[in-house]
C-alpha cells in the first residue's frame, strides 16, 4: 500500500495532524505530578503538540561574503569582527600573518531558521487548538544519520485556561507542574520561550597559533611562556554576549528567567576554533506588586 | 480574580517597561522567591572567561611542581573572575551568585569559564560592609539557597577564591618497578605528589581567602586526580567562596526538625519488573 505523502507542514498544521487534534481524546507530554498541578491551577491540558524541522546546513556560499582578501574580511550583513594581524612583518608564506574573530552570521541564521520553524509549527497546533499557552516545551537538535541534515523539534502540551478571554497570541514556556505553579503565585505571567545560538568563529594569527600550541617561549612569539590568549579569549566572551544579546532583544522590556547558556567549541585545525553557545530561557511579565514571601523556616529531615 | 486569570489578562497588554533593558536570569523560580524573601533580586546574567597559555615543555624532563600551570591556572581564574566582577556593576548588581566553574586543563592551555547570575538589594543599598571592610562586589559559587541561609546567618561572601597544583611525580627505578610489579602495594611517589598538589592548593585558596578580607571558605569544591594527557601530573584544584562575618556576631539558624510521613516510592524496571526504590 503506498501512502500518500503528507502535505508540506509550512503553512500551517498539516491535514492528518487536524484531523487527529480535532478527535474527542487529548494527549499531553506531561507527567502526572505536573498534570495534577495544571488541573490544580486552573489550566487543561487539550493536546500534546510538536514542531519539526529538518535543515540543512550550507556554508559553502555566504561564509565571508565577496570581499574576503588579504586583511579585507567583513562579515556580510555587518556582526561581530575583531582583527589580530601579526607583529612580525612578511616572514613566509606559510606564517599566519591575520587571524580575526568573526561573527558566523550563516549558523546563526541556519540555527534560527530551524529552530524557528520547528517552533512556529508546535505553536500552530496550538492555535488550532484555541490554546492559551503551551507549558512544559522541551526541544531538541540532532543529525539525521547519513543525510547531512539536523533535525530540529519542539514539543509541549497546549493548555486552554477556562474562563480567561482568547489569548492575542498563546504564551509558551519551559515550565509545567509547580514550578509553573510558583511562578505565577510570585507574580509572573510566563509570555514566550526565548531561544537564541550564535557562532564565532576564531581564525588565530601567529601569535595566537603559538600560545595554543604551547609554543610561545622565544621573542619570536612576542608573548611570554605564561600569558594571556587574547584572541581566544575575547572570543569566548564574545559568543556568550552575542546569544545574550540576542536573548534580550526577545524580551521587549519583560524578564528573562530560568536562563541555560550551553557553550560548544570544535577545533577547525591547527590555531583555529568554531565556538557556539545557545540560550533558552523562559519570558516572564510580572502582573502583581512585588510581594516577597517571608522567609522560609529551615527545616531539616529527619530519615 | 486568581492569579492565573489575572496572568492571562496580562499577557493581553505589552510590557510595562517595554523600553527599559530587561532582567536576565538563570534562577529557578525557587532561587528567585528566596533571594527576594531575604530583599535580593536578579540582575543580570553576567559571564568571565579566560584561557592561558602554557609551553607544552612545562611537563617535560622533570619532576615536582609544574610552576608555569599553577601560575596560569591563578591568572586565569583571576582575570575571570574579574571580568565577571566588572560585567555586574555595569549592570547594577552588588554581586553574583551561582556562578557555574568550568575548569579545563589541557597540556597547552588552561581554560576557565565562569556564568551567574548579578544581584542586588531590592532597597539599592550596598551591603553592609561589616568589620570595617568595603562593600565590593561579590562573586560567589553558592546558590541562591545558600546565600539566602548565609545573609540569615549573618554572613556574606566576598570573592570566589580558588587555588591549584600541578606535581608530576618522580619516576621509579627499574629496580623498584621489578620488585613491585607484582605487589599489591602503595606508590609512596604517586601519593606523595598528590599531597604536594593538596597542600599548595589549598594554601594558595586560603591565601586568596584572607587577601580578599574574609574570615573562610564554605563549600569547596576539589579535583584531583592525574591529567589526562600525562598520568605522572597530580592535579588538585580547590574553588570555593570565601566568606566574612557582617553582623556583629554569628546568628544561629534554628531549624525545625521534620519526620516525612511518605513512604519511599517503589518504581518498577519495565525491562525485568524488578523494584527500583
Amino acid at each position: 500500500m503506498t501512502v500518500a505523502p503528507e502535505p508540506a507542514a509550512r503553512d500551517g498544521v498539516p491535514e492528518a495532524a487536524e484531523r487527529r487534534l480535532r478527535s474527542g481524546a487529548w494527549s499531553s507530554g506531561l507527567s502526572v505530578a505536573d498534570f495534577a498541578t495544571c488541573l490544580q491551577m486552573g489550566m487543561d491540558p487539550v493536546g500534546f503538540v510538536q514542531g519539526y524541522a529538518v535543515m540543512q546546513w550550507s556554508w559553502t556560499t555566504n561564509r565571508f561574503g565577496p570581499s574576503a582578501a588579504w586583511g579585507g574580511f567583513t562579515v556580510p550583513g555587518g556582526g561581530y569582527q575583531e582583527n589580530y594581524y601579526c607583529p612580525h612583518g612578511y616572514v613566509s608564506p606559510d606564517h599566519r600573518a591575520y587571524g580575526m574573530n568573526v561573527e558566523q552570521r550563516w549558523v546563526e541564521d541556519a540555527w534560527n531558521q530551524g529552530w524557528w520553524l520547528a517552533f512556529d509549527r508546535m505553536m500552530d497546533e496550538a492555535r488550532q487548538l484555541g490554546a492559551h499557552g503551551v507549558i512544559g516545551v522541551v526541544d531538541d537538535r540532532h543529525p539525521l544519520a547519513g543525510t547531512g541534515t539536523q533535525e530540529f523539534s519542539a514539543r509541549g502540551t497546549a493548555v486552554v485556561v477556562p474562563g480567561a478571554d482568547p489569548p492575542a497570541e498563546p504564551f509558551s514556556t519551559l515550565l509545567a507542574g509547580q514550578r509553573l505553579a510558583k511562578l505565577i503565585e510570585a507574580g509572573f505571567a510566563p509570555v514566550s520561550v526565548v531561544a537564541a545560538a550564535s557562532s564565532v568563529a576564531m581564525l588565530g594569527n601567529c601569535i595566537t597559533t603559538y600560545q595554543l600550541s604551547g609554543t610561545s617561549t622565544g621573542w619570536f612569539a612576542g608573548a611570554g611562556a605564561v600569558t594571556e590568549i587574547a584572541q581566544v579569549g575575547r572570543a569566548q566572551w564574545a559568543v556568550r554576549n552575542l546569544a545574550r544579546e540576542q536573548a534580550r532583544g526577545q524580551l521587549h522590556g519583560d524578564t528573562l528567567h530560568g536562563t541555560s547558556m550551553d557553550v560548544f567549541e570544535r577545533e577547525m585545525g591547527e590555531g583555529s576554533l568554531a565556538i557556539q553557545c545557545v540560550i533558552r530561557g523562559n519570558r516572564v511579565r510580572r502582573f502583581k506588586d512585588f510581594s516577597p514571601l517571608p522567609a522560609p523556616a529551615p527545616v531539616v529531615r529527619l530519615t | 480574580m486568581s492569579d492565573l486569570l489575572a496572568a492571562m489578562a496580562a499577557l493581553r497588554t505589552p510590557a510595562a517597561t517595554a523600553a527599559g533593558r530587561g532582567v536576565t536570569s538563570d534562577l529557578t523560580i525557587d532561587e528567585t522567591l528566596l533571594l527576594h524573601s531575604v530583599g535580593w533580586e536578579p540582575v543580570d546574567l553576567v559571564v568571565g572567561v579566560s584561557w592561558w597559555s602554557l609551553p607544552w615543555s612545562s611537563w617535560q624532563w622533570r619532576t615536582g611542581e609544574v610552576g608555569e600551570a599553577s601560575q596560569a591556572f591563578a591568572g586565569a581564574m583571576a582575570q575571570a573572575t574579574d571580568e565577571m566582577r566588572q560585567e555586574c556593576l555595569r549592570a547594577g548588581g552588588t554581586g553574583v551568585v551561582g556562578v557555574a566553574v568550568e575548569l579545563s586543563v589541557r597540556s597547552t592551555n588552561i581554560q576557565v569559564a565562569l556564568a551567574g547570575t548579578a544581584v542586588r538589594a531590592i532597597d539599592h543599598h550596598p551591603r553592609p560592609p561589616g568589620k570595617g571592610r568595603s562593600a565590593a562586589t561579590f562573586v560567589s559559587d553558592l546558590s541562591a539557597r545558600d546565600f539566602s541561609l548565609l545573609l540569615r546567618a549573618g554572613w556574606a561572601p566576598v570573592s570566589l577564591v580558588a587555588g591549584a597544583s600541578f606535581v608530576i611525580a618522580p619516576r621509579r627505578s627499574a629496580s623498584q618497578w621489578a620488585q613491585q610489579k607484582t605487589q599489591s602495594m602503595e606508590m609512596p611517589n604517586l601519593t606523595q605528589a598528590l599531597y604536594l598538589a593538596r597542600e599548595r592548593a589549598m594554601e594558595r585558596m586560603q591565601e586568596g581567602a584572607m587577601s580578599a578580607g574574609a574570615d573562610g571558605v564554605v563549600g569547596v569544591k576539589l579535583q584531583e586526580g592525574p591529567l589526562a594527557h600525562n598520568a605522572r601530573v597530580m592535579r588538585f584544584i580547590a574553588v570555593g567562596t570565601a566568606i566574612t562575618l557582617v553582623e556583629v556576631e554569628h546568628r544561629t539558624v534554628s531549624p525545625t526538625m521534620v519526620v516525612s510521613l511518605d513512604d519511599p516510592v517503589v518504581q518498577f524496571a519495565a525491562t525485568t519488573l524488578g523494584a527500583q526504590v
